[in-house]
């Protein structure tokens, strides 16, 4: 299963898991995001890939790590070294109040998603121009 | 190096990326600094994304400067207004420009004191108003120093579509010893820009929304 696809599992199982496994509709969660249920269904069968920034509100709607859409083959290497660095980080940061020290630990996922996401895409890219 | 020679050292960064940059007026946009980044291969983010909760904010935290695997990042908070956002971008240049070994730096109001903080504020602030333009403008207008009053900083920022915010020319002013340190504290400067120049349109239809 290649990243994209992942990606677009992940969204399902959030969603039909959402509220203690009661599940939430397309059409809800359509609505929580500013989005239409049409885009919800592509994202969820692969037929659109959401952007990173999606993704980010994806994540944070349902309260779960951005790294959590991709494979966690991909995001091991990566989480240690982002563990390192955000570590660092927030010692540099521990006169930041909490909401911040909580936002900046969502950008430094952000970003390494990012890079993640772009890797996905120009893998898939190349598949294509392969097909 | 003393601290003295290093910041005398960040304006004259700045000035030449003024010059490098065709940046010839005071008014510098978003968009002439995000061009900038580009011409630097620098990724630009406004945090949180777009169309998140208004609760997700930053709330002493300006902006940060990232350079490591994932590539050379400027992060600014969302919820800065224009002018402190378009600081805060070149503030977080001078960290692309002269402190990238560093890997990342967190700006925020808690570590404002430190050498190389103070010394992106100073360049972020000859990169939107060089001193020298400041000195000669206020000469042009007549004002010698230690005789500057809050309506000639007005006229200056007005006038020249100055994109540096009123506390920075108060910093300026107080610096090139056009005005005593702290004798412009309690000025209200929107206020005394209003009654010069009248409210505002968008201020009158908000009002008249209201």
């Amino acid at each position: 299963m290649n990243v994209i696809e992942y990606i677009g599992g992940r969204i399902r199982d959030l969603r039909t898991s959402y509220g203690e496994g009661e599940g939430l509709s397309q059409e809800a969660l359509a609505k929580a995001l500013g989005t239409t249920a049409n885009t919800i269904s592509r994202w969820e069968t692969r037929t659109y890939r959401p952007s990173i920034e999606d993704l980010e509100r994806l994540a944070r709607f349902f309260g779960v790590p951005i790294l959590d859409f991709f494979p966690q083959k991909e995001t091991q290497i990566e989480e240690n070294q982002a563990d390192k660095q955000l570590n660092a980080l927030l010692r540099a940061a521990k006169q930041l109040p909490p909401e911040d020290i909580e936002e900046l630990q969502k950008y430094a996922e952000f970003r390494i998603a990012r890079s993640l996401h772009k890797q996905a895409n120009k893998l898939q890219a190349k598949r294509k121009r392969k097909t | 190096m003393s601290r003295t020679e290093y910041y005398e050292n960040m304006k004259a960064h700045a000035r030449a990326i003024r010059s490098k940059h065709g940046l010839s007026s005071l008014k510098v946009k978003k968009s002439d600094i995000k061009a900038i980044y580009k011409e630097y291969n620098i990724q630009y983010d406004l945090w949180p994304v777009k169309d998140t909760p208004f609760t997700a904010k930053f709330r002493k935290l300006r902006g940060a400067f990232f350079n490591d695997e994932h590539g050379t990042t400027i992060m600014i908070s969302r919820s800065l207004p224009e002018a402190p956002a378009i600081f805060t971008m070149c503030h977080e240049f001078k960290h692309y420009l002269v402190d990238r070994e560093l890997g990342s730096v967190l700006c925020s109001d808690y570590n404002l004191q430190e050498e190389i903080e103070i010394g992106a504020e100073v360049f972020a602030a000859e990169m939107l108003f060089p001193d020298d333009i400041f000195t000669e403008l206020l000469t042009q207008m007549g004002v010698r120093k230690g005789l500057c009053n809050p309506e000639h900083l007005v006229r200056l920022k007005r006038e020249n579509e100055a994109t540096i915010s009123y506390a920075g020319l108060v910093k300026k002013a107080e610096f090139l010893q056009f005005i005593p340190i702290g004798s412009f504290s309690k000025v209200k400067f929107t206020k005394l820009e209003e009654q010069i120049y009248g409210i505002p349109y968008f201020k009158k239809f908000n009002c008249h929304k209201k």
